[in-house]
């Protein structure tokens, strides 16, 4: 659980490292956040956090894959917003939830522990304004 | 520039489901672009900067970051669809990337119905290189109306 201000400078900074720096981004106090912006939660909180949860450190074990950051791929990310778009100005109250672990086989048949947990951003009255789907996997080396 | 845009977003409110948006093209993809997008996103895994961690972790050189993709396929669609009306955005990372890859966004309408008061869109999005590979996928809800 953190606060994460929703800063006008970061949302120029990230425009234009997306190749998105238009004026609607970069020059309005008010910018709304572009679609992907909210990954920039990091900075505020440590986001998987439910990826060294128990139930995931343990299917790693028992599958022989290390559970670091050389082994993790992220999958998917899905955003999706209620309401008005945040935009700059608002402070968002984040929380962190995993949904579940499976575990599964790439193509080449080594073994991937697949993780889905959500993020979930709402407003100073409480309000869900928007909510990130992640899913997240480690995969074991190839063998060399 | 804001002009182009709103133009883009008033041809867009005829959007038909087949209907396709122009293609636009990123890149190639440089050690530039990769660490620019991993300082404003905080996600500095070395394995996107660092070819000797990559190597290690069985990868040929370092590879781009799926976000960075994402992020493109974002800025492709609010080019189009405005800033203010994304509902929903999904993006699913198929294939790796490595520096020197020229990647293509398109973007193709499946959908388009009612939510409330509002009429939203549905795409289907993609972000393909040159030899036909997709490298994300996904699909999003943006509001016309």
């Amino acid at each position: 659980m953190a606060l994460m201000p929703i800063e006008r400078g970061k949302i120029r900074e990230y425009a234009t490292a997306t190749a998105a720096a238009r004026p609607a981004y970069t020059d309005d106090p008010k910018a709304p956040v572009p679609p992907t912006f909210l990954a920039t939660v990091v900075f505020w909180t440590p986001i998987g956090e439910t990826l060294r949860s128990p139930a995931v450190l343990r299917a790693c074990a028992a599958a022989g894959v290390p559970a670091d950051l050389g082994s993790l791929l992220s999958l998917e990310q899905e955003y999706v917003y209620h309401g008005p778009l945040p935009h700059a100005g608002e402070t968002l109250r984040t929380a962190e939830r995993l949904r579940d672990v499976t575990v599964k086989r790439t193509r080449d048949d080594r073994a991937m522990i697949v993780v889905r947990f959500t993020v979930e951003f709402r407003d100073e009255r409480g309000d869900l304004r928007a909510e990130c789907n992640y899913t997240s996997a480690y995969v074991q080396r190839e063998r060399r | 520039m804001s002009e182009l845009a709103s133009e883009s977003v008033s041809t867009v409110r005829g959007l038909a489901a087949g209907s396709r948006l122009p293609e636009r093209t990123f890149g190639p993809v440089t050690m530039t672009d990769i660490v620019r997008y991993q300082g404003a996103s905080g996600d500095m895994n070395p394995i996107h900067h660092d070819d000797e961690f990559a190597r290690a972790a069985g990868f040929p050189a370092a590879i781009s970051v799926g976000m960075l993709g994402a992020g493109w396929l974002a800025a492709y669609c609010t080019e189009h669809l405005g800033e203010q009306t994304v509902r929903r955005f999904r993006t699913r990372f198929s294939s790796v990337v490595f520096r020197g890859d020229r990647l293509t966004a398109s973007a193709e309408v499946t959908r388009r119905f009612e939510h409330g008061a509002e009429t939203r869109v549905e795409l289907d999005i993609r972000l393909r290189k040159d030899d036909g590979t997709v490298v994300v996928s996904g699909s999003a809800e943006f509001a016309v109306r």
